[in-house]
């Protein structure tokens, strides 16, 4: 590459800088585990919507869905879509509104906490603890992958050192700074991405000729469609794979569906929602979120897509060709060889920030999901202890976790990776976080059966099932000497498919046999409750 | 439609600015609810 170090170097040091910064800023405010945990719960509607557009979209939506749309196409768009109306707009207008009020109402500081509280169970807290640092380092580790990935293309950097380098920068200020310098960190990031991605659009377009006539291009190419993966059911990369074809159903079930319905119960996620001061902050976020989103996840995929031309201009191959045949490296290779060089820098601190503002809300939930859920509430019963040492520890570990599996994770695995962990976030925490937001009927016992059973019938699937997992972890095969236990169209089912809706049903079905909790306590729950919003939408038995 | 034949793509194209563009009107309309009855919380 003839990106110039000094320069990229001088770049780098400005940027790290005014993020240390930040960081240190919010390290000044952090006054009180409420500080640390949600941020004083006084967050500015800007910086909530752009701390939130930043940590959900990550060098894993950038680079890794948007190789994902490289070599499928943009059928992904549908995701963009999901990631708007579902992940912006019905987790900010529903979820997020009686997420706060059920927060502040119950003085919960972390999402596990949130509904260990509303039904009573340090168990649920517990759990889900241990859930969130289990299966997190694989979403952190696609993360790292993926501006690693950036830094070994576009720099010649030492894969293996570029995720090292990454790593070391988050930890830095998440163990100082909390979530006030998170989220202040978040919202610079955000308008870093913003623009960066912005400028990717306009000159990708003007690249290759103007809107229409480059989609036209990519059209005309769908001859080139390499035979084996036409066999599979890609079509081209402007139009849906064959209706019922593995590619559709990992496209549909997995991509659409996994990460987009995933997203309302990701609890990096709902947490920002009990940081704010009112209900007016979330709809104002609101705002600011829709655009945000489409500018990053929107552009990424057109962009990744629309590589494809390029590349068959200038060196006569598709995008998965030039990079590969890895998934990940078509988005760093499209950047590093048709845009200039400036830009190229530029993107590389875009994506520096897109990872950093990601990486560090999920070392700092898998910090507290360890230090607080697990060890204060779960094991101390709520004495604190070393509850302070034991989440900073917490955050260590969980990042060596995620480096190791950065390292190990095979090629092509981003948008993978994080589509399984979106997916079990679906199954186990959706049905019972929908629950304690919606229906004051649901009961401790129907929360931690479905949370039981969601995560349950997730890992089974995973194992015995799902056909891509199953093969590779080999656990059926050592069992029952078979790669899936099922076979034909159910092991391309994604497990969400499965255990989403079952683990609702379980929830129903408990609660309905078991006894409600005390009218106190849900008096205590939904009390104060505007009484506008409430009324118009809670199911009461 | 823009240079996309599959309906399916470029309905979902257009979806994605449809849906931020939504966002953008919702934010605007409920710029002031939802902030006075909720002091002291």
């Amino acid at each position: 590459m003839a990106v110039s170090t000094p320069i990229l170097g001088i770049a780098v040091l400005i940027y790290l800088m005014v993020i240390f910064y930040l960081g240190w800023l919010g390290y000044k405010q952090t006054k009180s585990t409420e500080d640390f945990m949600v941020a004083g719960r006084k967050v500015n509607p800007l910086v909530l919507a752009v701390s939130y557009g930043a940590t959900f979209i990550s060098t894993s939506a950038i680079v890794g869905f948007g190789g994902y749309a490289g070599a499928f196409g943009m059928g992904v768009l549908w995701l963009v879509f999901m990631n708007i109306f579902v992940g912006i707009f019905l987790a900010f207008v529903l979820f997020g509104k009686r997420t706060r009020r059920l927060g502040v109402n119950l003085g919960a500081v972390t999402f596990p906490e949130l509904i260990g509280r509303r039904f009573q169970s340090r168990f649920i807290q517990g759990f889900s603890g241990i859930l969130i640092t289990v299966f997190m380092p694989l979403y952190a580790g696609s993360v790292l992958i993926g501006g690693a990935r950036f830094m070994e293309t576009a720099l010649n950097i030492d894969y293996n050192s570029a995720v090292l380098i990454l790593a070391v920068i988050v930890a830095a200020y998440v163990i100082t700074g909390g979530l006030i310098a998170v989220m202040y960190t978040d919202a610079l990031q955000g308008a870093l991405m913003f623009v960066g991605m912005g400028i990717l659009l306009v000159l990708t377009y003007i690249k290759l000729g103007g809107v229409v006539e480059s989609h036209q291009a990519l059209t005309n190419m769908a001859h080139l469609v390499p035979a084996n993966l036409a066999a599979v059911g890609h079509t081209g990369w402007t139009s849906m794979p064959v209706f019922g074809s593995p590619t559709w159903w990992t496209l549909v079930s997995t991509i659409i569906l996994g990460v987009g319905v995933g997203v309302l119960a990701q609890p990096q996620l709902a947490v920002r929602f009990m940081t704010v001061k009112d209900t007016r902050s979330l709809n104002r976020a609101v705002l600011s979120g829709g655009p945000f989103i489409l500018m990053m996840a929107g552009v990424a995929y057109v962009v990744g897509a629309l590589s494809n031309v390029h590349f068959l201009a200038t060196r006569g191959v598709i995008s998965l060709d030039a990079a590969g045949g890895n998934i990940d490296k078509i988005i760093p290779e499209y950047i590093s060889s048709a845009m200039p060089d400036y830009f190229v820098i530029f993107f590389l601190l875009t994506l520096l920030a897109a990872a950093m503002s990601t990486l560090s809300s999920q070392f700092h939930t898998m910090g507290t999901a360890i230090g607080h859920d697990l060890y204060r509430e779960f094991l101390m019963k709520g004495k604190i202890g070393k509850t302070v040492t034991v989440t900073k520890l917490g955050i260590a570990v969980t990042i060596v976790m995620s480096v190791v599996l950065a390292y190990i994770l095979p090629f092509s695995v981003i948008a993978r990776a994080t589509a399984i962990f979106f997916g079990l976030c679906a199954a186990a925490f959706l049905p019972m976080y929908t629950g304690a937001l919606f229906w004051k009927r649901m009961t401790k016992e129907g929360a931690i059966a479905s949370l039981l059973i969601g995560t349950f019938t997730s890992l089974f699937w995973l194992t015995f099932v799902h056909a891509k997992e199953a093969s590779a972890l080999g656990i059926s095969k050592m069992l029952f000497g078979v790669d899936t236990i099922l076979t034909g169209t159910w092991t391309v089912v994604d497990p969400i498919l499965i255990a989403t809706p079952l683990a609702f049903l379980t929830a129903i079905i408990v609660s309905l046999m078991t006894v409600p909790s005390p009218q106190e306590h849900i008096d205590l729950c939904f009390k104060n409750s505007a009484i506008n919003e409430m009324h118009s939408n809670t199911v009461e038995l | 439609m823009l240079g996309i034949d599959d309906p399916q793509i470029w309905i979902a194209y257009l979806l994605c600015f449809l849906s931020a563009i939504g966002c953008i009107i919702y934010g605007m309309i409920h710029w002031n609810d939802g902030g006075e009855n909720e002091e002291g919380c």
